[in-house]
């Protein structure tokens, strides 16, 4: 008897037999049977021609190598592609150690600066994810010296690195380059800034300085 | 006169031009209570007396709130809350965020000798960081000079509620000509011994060997400041209070 294969799968639903198909994304395995993950539609892609077989007359064939069982893939369908399916490969982008990140301020105490990860890369996050940035991580020199008031205020855009990816709650960003630091700052008085030096930024109407860890301009 | 020099402002008043300080020299000072809106307009944001000094040629606002907003700089009795791994956290008035001491801000503290203090006890200390996006700082020694000077845990003693406005007063360096405020020099004439401890956040520490000294000079400095009683009245009152203790 022959299962016909869902066009619909649920998290949990039972696609194939893992020696008929090979677990893609959006997949995972259970007793030798690949199930769907996430909610969505199902997508078989065929593997890539397997070379004509080499006739041999004392090798024993093995059973078809794991490359050549079609791959079972569950995908969310995105409401911006229609029914597209060959569009239907977006993942969800994840900050890496080592990404340059943009994040805004959102909480300073004396010890770290709690920002919300906005873009990574060039990639605008669709969740954000939530780093901190410690007192020790903001520059590289006088670390013991640093005050996280005259580094940074809630509401400051920040270009920083991640350098761990932390605990369930937050991302570990670090500053401690020349090109990290604050890119755009409001005045006390509500205005935009402009950068001045490496630790100041001047309010363009009111004329007054404010210290922050300024990002040098590319 | 010298109504016309001080007078009341509400907040949002425009300031008659010929009260503002002119000196070619000294770039104007504005102090609490007056914000600067460019180019050229000064407004005051609260309501109270405009005092204008024409040697410093500065200009600020007096005025008499309930609330206490922590400024660095400022010195201020602060009771202790609880202790945390590396701070004690302290209330300098009701229903505010903590303020935080760290455990070694004391004089010659290290972390086997440092004072431990209990929950409810109190300290006289000083704000070093004080903003609207942070909790406060306090410390209890001069990170300078590493002296304490006067700063630190207060034992025994009661503690007495006043308004801001007294105890800034108490606290100007001529408090008898300025602030119109003798009280704790004429009970200090009287022979009664008392030490004192004024926290701009309105709280005196009185503390002294009697208990009925501290408590004399708690209701004259609490009479004073709800009365509002001139020099000469508040000699007469300490004269009272001093009669009916004996």
């Amino acid at each position: 008897m022959t299962t016909s294969n869902p066009t619909l799968a649920i998290p949990g639903q039972l696609l194939g037999s893992t020696s008929k198909y090979q677990p893609g994304p959006g997949t995972h395995i259970h007793n030798h049977n690949v199930h769907a993950s996430l909610m969505g539609t199902v997508h078989i892609a065929q593997p890539a021609k397997a070379p004509g077989p080499v006739k041999r007359l004392t090798k024993i064939t093995p059973a078809p190598a794991p490359a050549e069982l079609p791959t079972i893939s569950v995908a969310v369908p995105t409401r911006s592609a229609g029914p597209d399916h060959a569009s239907q490969k977006k993942r969800e982008v994840l900050p890496e150690v080592g990404n340059v990140v943009l994040c805004r301020v959102i909480r300073i105490t004396p010890r770290q600066a709690v920002v919300a990860i906005l873009v990574c890369g060039d990639t605008v996050l669709d969740a954000e994810w939530q780093g901190l940035i410690r007192v020790q991580d903001v520059r590289a020199t006088e670390k013991d010296r640093v005050k996280i008031y005259e580094s940074f205020r809630p509401g400051d855009i920040v270009r920083a690195e991640v350098i761990s990816l932390g605990d369930q709650a937050n991302y570990y960003l670090s500053t401690a380059r020349n090109e990290l630091g604050v890119i755009l700052a409001t005045s006390e008085a509500g205005n935009a800034m402009h950068p001045v030096s490496w630790k100041e930024y001047r309010d363009s109407e009111t004329g007054l300085t404010e210290l922050r860890k300024v990002a040098k301009p590319y | 006169m010298t109504t016309t020099e001080r007078p009341i402002v509400l907040p949002g008043d425009t300031i008659p031009p010929h009260l503002i300080p002119s000196s070619t020299t000294k770039p104007l000072r504005l102090g609490p209570g007056l914000r600067h809106v460019p180019p050229s307009d000064i407004v005051p944001v609260v309501a109270g007396q405009l005092i204008t000094n024409h040697q410093k040629n500065s200009m600020w606002v007096e005025y008499n709130n309930n609330r206490y907003l922590p400024t660095p700089g400022d010195l201020i009795i602060a009771q202790i809350t609880r202790s945390g791994p590396d701070f004690y956290y302290c209330l300098l008035s009701p229903y505010t965020p903590h303020a935080t001491l760290p455990h070694l801000s004391f004089e010659s503290a290290t972390k086997k000798t440092r004072p431990q203090l209990l929950p409810g006890s109190l300290v006289y200390a000083r704000v070093i960081l004080a903003n609207k996006h942070m909790d406060p700082e306090i410390e209890c020694v001069s990170q300078s000079t590493g002296k304490s000077d006067g700063l630190g845990e207060l034992k025994g003693g009661m503690v007495f509620d006043v308004s801001l406005q007294f105890a800034r007063r108490l606290l100007m360096s001529r408090s008898r000509e300025e602030g119109k405020v003798e009280v704790l020099e004429l009970l200090g004439e009287e022979g009664l011994a008392f030490e004192i401890a004024v926290g701009r956040n309105g709280k005196i520490w009185v503390g002294g060997e009697d208990v009925k000294v501290v408590v004399a000079v708690g209701r004259a400095l609490r009479e004073t400041d709800e009365a509002g009683l001139g020099v000469e009245e508040q000699r007469r009152l300490v004269r009272r209070l001093v009669k009916g203790m004996k």
